[in-house]
């Protein structure tokens, strides 16, 4: 019992450090743009479908496909903000607007991926050696080990990028106060096209650290990391980045520790419970202070 | 000065006209549709969905809500009438209503939920049909079927079932159209665009809301009860699939929220779009399916009916 | 017996105490102006009047009964009517269908509240308009609508917040003319301003909000002489 309490911890800490980035992208997204992505799971799953391709035809490790998936989906989501967002801020409610227009997203991002890799699931038989490394009484992957160094690493460079640099600050800023930062002269149109490139970026890169730690994906797994990333953003409270970090850890704890000691059907359940749960008892987060709509 | 309520009278025989006019067209086409031979599964799920875009309407359109778990109302209603049939060997005409009736009792326990608004609620309502899918896919074998769902095992009677999808779509319709000018509709609406003013001008605000709510709750747990008597066959995947939710929630946007005929207009176009794209290209579906709602969000937010309404403002006095 | 009153009302919000201890008491056909900066705590008083807050402490008095804690509906039902300082119209719903809203309880025949809402849009001068979304007036005109709707269900207190803010002189005049009708026709009239000239002109007495504590109430000669409300005007 103890054994399977520790592993359920460590695996809840490496799981949860991949929510944690899955709810700090989309949290970012809605605390400058005021949109909701139904997609960022289909963005994370294309992720993983990059790692997976550039494996499979190119012989490129799953390490080296985290830089370039960066790369790629910051700039696929630099192009995707200014075809969707101009056209959608003139319609009559833009917030409730996004939620659908993104649920066609999603939509039309799962069916592309099932023509290209079809319905089976997936997996990349990338291996590292040793497979797993021993901490004291239990085995970790060291594909999970990797992913979680790798989650920490972003998470420390998006704390040091939002509250050191000048950029980051305008973000944190825009997310406080939208009015307030055009009057101060930042081009809002272009720093939000910067955060949807860059929450884009982040799910790419989570999609590859999916494909390091989960056993397998497929092209209707987008729909899981979408719910998966409202439990974080909700819990973290909407727009808080640190929050959604802190919350992506606590939801991948409780969800492992769920699997260790409630029945596989209820333990699905405890996530649905954490989000309605949560928004009922408190809409701001595990840290209670709500950014400022 | 007597002139505007006469211009009000002829405005409402207008109204009245075109209602009788659209409704009578309406229902001589879906009643002939088996007697002139023409396709009657194809026009069955037709009326299928656009009972389920004007219910889903009532939610949206009339009460401000985004729905994004509709499916929960669907499914339990399907799973109530295959439940009722197969496992308590009820009658259909009898299970039917009660389908309809667990919609009402669902949409009494997500009551509270109507507390939230915009994203919260959108939110909330996705995650409350996850727990429904999952608590009935995990509900013993011998009650729900498990993975393999249910057969209700009743000889099939297409055609029956076809008059009873019809009977309810009428019947749909026909609430919907006495909502929208009704004193409820009003109230409705008010709260829509302003709860708290409207709370002020002495709207009881969550009791109509939940009248709108039950409205809109009911008629897609009849839909789910009659499809499963339509095809016999109730599993959890179908059942509480969010395509379901997609396509109701598409069909509606794409006539316009807020209008009793932009449901039926959205209905009647994006089903007969998707089916020619299916029959052309069964692959890309899915994908057009989704393309085909970014695009209304950007360039029609306000659906077929809205747009023209908008263009035409004295037109929205004789259009339902 | 006062036809609104209002007994030690405090509310807080957090750490900031917005009214504190505010007593308020007013007959028909008086018309009460409220005064003070911006943060005096007069929309809040108001808000606790007609229930959207609930006051922390104290007492409303609506006809003598005790409606304190009340919903906002119940509280309207009591006869009591407002307007807002940026309007809250019903947009997407013609100016008819607004008007309605309130009153859409009442026993009378729909052709009867409709015959009455045009009347009243009549009255407003916006009968022209009735089939338009509200959405589709200008400011000016919404304010008019607001009040209309406010007056539809002929509420016994109607309490109006900066009516002439934002609003063209031509119009404002317009609105004067409208609340000193009301006003004769024996209702309570609650009217918020910063404006001292349309107050002083409108009133019958007049009270002056501080910091959420009534610093000066009395006759519109002694509010326009009082230290105090000078002071609190031009502030140090």
């Amino acid at each position: 019992m103890e054994l399977l309490i520790l592993n359920g911890l460590a695996n809840g800490l490496i799981v949860g450090g991949i929510y944690a980035l899955v709810g700090v992208s989309l949290t970012l997204l809605y605390g400058v743009l005021r949109v909701v992505n139904f997609a960022h799971g289909e963005f994370v799953i294309a992720g993983s479908f990059f790692a997976f391709v550039l494996f499979s035809t190119l012989k490129i490790p799953p390490l080296l496909a985290v830089p370039l998936a960066a790369v790629a989906f910051f700039a696929a989501g630099w192009l995707l903000y200014y075809v969707l967002i101009p056209r959608l801020a003139r319609s009559d409610d833009p917030e409730l607007m996004s939620f659908l227009m993104f649920y066609g997203v999603s939509i039309a991002a799962a069916a592309l991926m099932l023509l290209l890799f079809e319905a089976d699931s997936r997996s990349i038989d990338f291996t590292f050696t040793p497979i797993s490394v021993q901490i004291g009484p239990i085995y970790i992957s060291t594909a999970r080990l990797v992913a979680l160094a790798i989650t920490i690493v972003i998470s420390i460079a998006l704390a040091l990028f939002l509250f050191r640099t000048l950029p980051g600050k305008a973000l944190r800023a825009a997310i406080m106060n939208p009015e307030a930062i055009q009057i101060m002269g930042v081009d809002i149109v272009r720093l939000s096209a910067f955060a949807f490139a860059l929450a884009s970026s982040l799910a790419g890169v989570t999609g590859v650290l999916v494909a390091l730690v989960f056993p397998a994906f497929n092209p209707f797994s987008g729909a899981e990391y979408t719910i998966i990333a409202f439990i974080v953003v909700v819990l973290g409270g909407l727009g808080n980045p640190v929050g959604a970090l802190l919350a992506g850890v606590v939801f991948g704890l409780a969800e492992q520790m769920a699997t260790v000691f409630l029945p596989q059907a209820l333990a699905q359940i405890v996530g649905f419970v954490i989000l309605v749960g949560t928004i009922f008892l408190r809409p701001s987060g595990l840290l209670g202070t709500r950014f400022r709509r | 000065m007597a002139s505007p309520s006469r211009a009000a009278d002829s405005a409402d025989r207008i109204y009245f006209t075109l209602v009788a006019l659209i409704g009578g067209a309406l229902l001589a086409y879906f009643a002939a549709v088996p007697v002139l031979g023409l396709n009657v599964a194809f026009h069955f799920y037709l009326m299928l969905w656009i009972t389920m875009a004007s219910a889903f309407n009532v939610a949206s359109g009339f009460a401000g809500y985004m729905p994004f778990g509709y499916v929960a109302f669907y499914g339990v209603g399907a799973f109530t009438t295959a439940i009722l049939v197969k496992k308590a060997a009820f009658p259909l005409f009898l299970a039917l209503p009660l389908s309809g009736v667990a919609g009402l009792v669902l949409a009494l326990l997500f009551a509270p939920t109507l507390r939230l608004s915009g994203i919260y609620f959108g939110i909330v309502s996705l995650a409350l049909a996850g727990i429904c899918r999952l608590a009935i896919t995990n509900m013993p074998e011998e009650i729900t079927g498990g993975s393999f769902g249910l057969q209700l095992g009743s000889r099939a009677q297409p055609l029956q079932s076809f008059y009873v999808m019809m009977a309810v779509m009428v019947l749909a319709l026909a609430t919907i159209l006495w909502l929208s000018r009704s004193r409820l509709g009003k109230a409705l609406r008010a709260t829509r665009d302003d709860a708290e003013a409207a709370d002020m001008m002495g709207v009881n605000v969550p009791l109509v809301r939940l009248y709108g709510w039950l409205i809109s709750a009911f008629f897609p747990a009849v839909c789910g009860g009659v499809e499963a008597w339509y095809t016999n066959v109730v599993d959890t995947e179908t059942a509480f699939n969010t395509l379901i939710t997609a396509k109701t929630v598409i069909y509606a946007v794409a006539g316009g929220l807020g209008t009793v005929t932009g449901p039926i207009i959205g209905a009647v176009a994006m089903v007969w779009l998707d089916e020619l794209i299916w029959r052309q290209f069964p692959l890309l579906n899915l994908l057009i399916l989704g393309v085909a709602t970014v695009i209304l969000v950007l360039f029609l937010p306000r659906g077929i009916v809205g747009t023209v309404l908008r263009r035409k403002p004295h037109w929205r006095r004789y259009v339902p | 017996m006062s036809a609104i009153e209002a007994r030690g009302l405090t509310k807080r919000f957090g750490g900031l105490v917005a009214l504190d201890g505010v007593d308020l008491r007013a007959g028909p056909g008086e018309t009460l102006g409220i005064i003070g900066v911006n943060g005096a705590g007069k929309t809040t008083l108001m808000n606790c009047i007609c229930g959207l807050y609930r006051p922390d402490a104290g007492d409303v008095l609506v006809g003598g009964e005790r409606v304190t804690g009340q919903p906002p509906h119940v509280i309207a039902h009591h006869g009591v009517g407002r307007t807002f300082q940026v309007p809250r119209v019903f947009r997407k719903m013609s100016l008819i269908d607004n008007l309605l809203v309130p009153v859409l309880d009442r026993p009378a025949s729909d052709s009867e509240l409709i015959g009455r809402a045009e009347a009243m849009l009549e009255r407003m001068q916006l009968i022209e308009l009735r089939h338009n979304y509200a959405e589709e007036l200008s400011g000016g005109q919404q304010k008019l609508l607001e009040m209309a709707r406010m007056l539809m269900p002929d509420p016994a207190i109607v309490m109006l917040d900066e009516p002439f803010a934002g609003v063209h002189p031509v119009l404002c005049k317009f609105m004067i003319e409208r609340i000193e009708e009301t006003a004769r026709a024996g209702k309570v009239v609650l009217l918020i301003s910063h404006d001292l000239t349309s107050i002083y002109r409108l009133s019958s007495r007049v009270m002056a909000l501080n910091q959420g504590r009534v610093i000066a109430e009395g006759g519109v000669d002694d509010i326009r002489g009082n230290p105090a409300v000078i002071e609190a005007y031009l502030g140090t």
